[in-house]
């Protein structure tokens, strides 16, 4: 499905907003994840700014979209996002990682609106995500008769109440965990979730092939019966197409994995030369001075 | 023969796990948002819910560590989620995935742990850390029933109760049928089995009726003790504790566990925390458990560990003699 010039335009600065409010953030707090949070960026805006189901009045209506943020480490980027989109104050980036602040370390469900999974401890993600999206098959099911789709639940032809979105990093998936979860999804034709990989192709102790084999990749996902999307994770056209079409195959019972290749510390010369996991002092300033160089400030 | 409270009558051996299968039925029954979380080890009354709601059967196989991920997400929509497995696997195995999925949300998860203290199947299935590793972990209510209506009423109870717990199912050697059938089965409070002045024993699970069977032992040397049926094992009933402290002066614990972090221990903080005075606990200490035959005639493990009547009734005298010395030295 082709989207006109306007929408990628428009998402595209709204990517440009996320980053500078993740300066923001690193300006105050002197350390994060960021090379993991600027390879997320164009995923989670094409996620919030033109995909998800999201009121931001109300972060939990019932029927609104859920997001798991397997690679939860890197909050900072939905942070951004919800300070973008209103449902955070501008004012609370500058108090990530303080005590007693709403912006918790690592994505805290039950400090933060808007936040569907608290993570931390890596590879955990989409088996929470699977719990999500076989409630919603359930609750389906538990409609009253008189919506209800005459065929079996599995093969509703319809939109779900909800979809389930997960973002795994490409280092969690050396757990054996998402393994498991992957074969739960396949197994219970999940059709209404879409796990999406942030394949920055960096852990924290170096190419993430060579710390442990992943590849091949994609035949892994399609083997353990997921329908597979491959694109480039900064192509913001590719991305809403790639989302738009595993939202069509809704009713083919399969889950969807969209294999997002990216660029560990994307945009920011210093962090992506260094690969950085967790930067701080002279890596984040370095970098931000650089972010702010080609961003500028909002 | 001893007096006990007015819901206690003595019957035969029968597994607890009986009063398990029937109080999960009834609890689903009851409640349609109860969603059976099976890792490939059966499930309480599966029979039931296969037949009138199997949509709301969930097989996730031997991946516990999904499991508890799946079903944590199941709470957060609404559903009441019991896990069953053995205690090693759905519990321990998952300990990460418990703590980071379960219970820092303090999702309404049920965890249902089978095995006790010993068994035929060695170290591996007797997991007598289960209680140390689980009371350390915030937001978790731990539960470890006596008998068969204890254990249907504890279902019925944690199934109303909004939050996580862990129940612990111990798979041998039956206990007996303690508990008459209007029994008040109260979370988080301890039960008087039986009223004594000279020590208290406070037990939990199978180790109630070896506590039992030492009470009558020592009545017959004209020894009153109380007994204490203390099946929340967190939160811990501390005010039953101090009332046995104040009351009787000597405490004696009898669990089928580690004594390290288990049922003794939380007894301990209590009393040293609000009313000092003797104590020895009964259970294993620092090792692991082993392969042994149970037969009605010969409990080997039992033995082993000095875990029967017997070892419970020299256990009570000897704490009985430290509080005489104690008391001797401080008058």
């Amino acid at each position: 499905m082709a989207h006109d010039e306007e929408l990628i335009r428009d998402l595209e600065a709204k990517a440009d907003n996320v980053r500078r409010n993740i300066f923001t953030i690193f300006e105050s707090s002197q350390m994060g994840h960021a090379g993991g949070t600027m390879s997320l960026i164009e995923i989670v805006t094409a996620l919030y700014f033109h995909h998800l189901k999201f009121d931001c009045q109300n972060c939990d209506w019932l029927e609104r979209d859920r997001l798991v943020l397997s690679k939860a480490h890197c909050c900072e980027a939905i942070y951004a996002v919800l300070v973008e989109l209103g449902v955070l104050p501008k004012e609370i980036l500058s108090t990530y990682y303080r005590f007693g602040s709403p912006l918790q370390g690592h994505a805290d469900r039950w400090c933060t609106p808007g936040i569907d999974y608290s993570g931390g401890s890596l590879g955990q993600g989409l088996s929470f995500a699977n719990g999500l999206a076989y409630a919603e098959k359930l609750k389906a099911s538990l409609r009253p008769p008189s919506v209800q789709s005459s065929m079996p639940r599995y093969i509703r032809k319809d939109n779900p109440l909800y979809r389930t979105y997960c973002i795994l990093g490409d280092g969690e998936c050396h757990e054996g965990q998402v393994w498991e979860a992957a074969m739960f999804a396949a197994k219970y034709k999940l059709d209404n979730l879409i796990n999406i990989v942030d394949y920055n192709k960096f852990s924290l102790d170096g190419p993430t092939n060579e710390v442990m084999l992943l590849e091949p990749f994609v035949e892994k996902w399609k083997s353990f019966g997921w329908y597979v999307i491959e694109v480039d994770g900064h192509n913001l056209r590719q991305l809403v197409d790639a989302l738009d079409l595993a939202c069509n195959l809704y009713g083919d019972l399969k889950p969807k994995c969209i294999i997002a290749h990216t660029v560990k510390g994307h945009g920011i010369p210093h962090w992506e030369a260094t690969h950085v996991h967790i930067g701080r002092g002279e890596d984040i300033s370095r970098g931000v001075e650089e972010g702010r160089a080609k961003y500028g400030h909002l | 023969m001893a007096t006990y409270n007015k819901h206690v009558q003595i019957g035969d051996r029968v597994m607890a796990a009986e009063g398990i299968n029937s109080g999960m039925i009834k609890a689903a029954e009851k409640d349609d948002r109860i969603i059976a979380v099976l890792e490939d080890m059966g499930f309480p009354g599966i029979g039931w819910f296969t037949q009138n709601a199997p949509e709301r059967v969930i097989e996730c196989g031997i991946a516990e560590a999904n499991g508890a991920g799946v079903a944590a997400a199941l709470a957060a929509e609404g559903f009441v989620p019991f896990i069953h497995s053995f205690a090693f696997a759905a519990v321990s195995r998952a300990c990460n995935q418990i703590r980071q999925s379960i219970l820092q949300d303090r999702f309404n998860v049920k965890i249902l742990g089978r095995e006790g203290a010993w068994g035929e199947p060695g170290i591996s299935h007797n997991h007598i850390e289960i209680i140390g590793i689980t009371r350390v972990m915030p937001n978790l209510v731990i539960v470890n029933p006596a008998d068969i209506i204890e254990a249907e009423k504890a279902i019925m109870a944690i199934a109303d109760y909004i939050g996580p717990v862990f129940l612990k199912i111990e798979a041998s050697p039956p206990p007996l049928k303690i508990f008459t059938e209007d029994y008040p089965f109260n979370l988080g409070k301890a039960y008087t089995v039986k009223d004594g002045k000279d020590a208290t024993i406070i037990a939990c699970g199978y180790m109630l009726t070896e506590s039992i069977l030492a009470a009558e032992l020592l009545e017959k040397e004209g020894i009153d003790a109380r007994i204490i049926n203390m099946s929340t094992l967190k939160p811990l009933d501390n005010e039953a504790v101090i009332k046995a402290a104040e009351e009787t002066g000597a405490i004696v614990t009898a669990e089928n566990a580690s004594i390290i972090g288990g049922l003794g221990e939380a007894v301990a903080t209590a009393l040293s925390e609000y009313s000092p005075a003797p104590l020895i606990r009964v259970g294993i200490e620092d090792e692991f458990s082993q392969s042994g035959r149970i037969t009605p005639e010969k409990d080997e493990l039992k033995a082993h560990f000095g875990l029967g009547a017997e070892d419970i009734a020299l256990s009570v005298k000897e704490c009985i003699a430290k509080r005489e010395k104690f008391n001797k030295k401080n008058s």
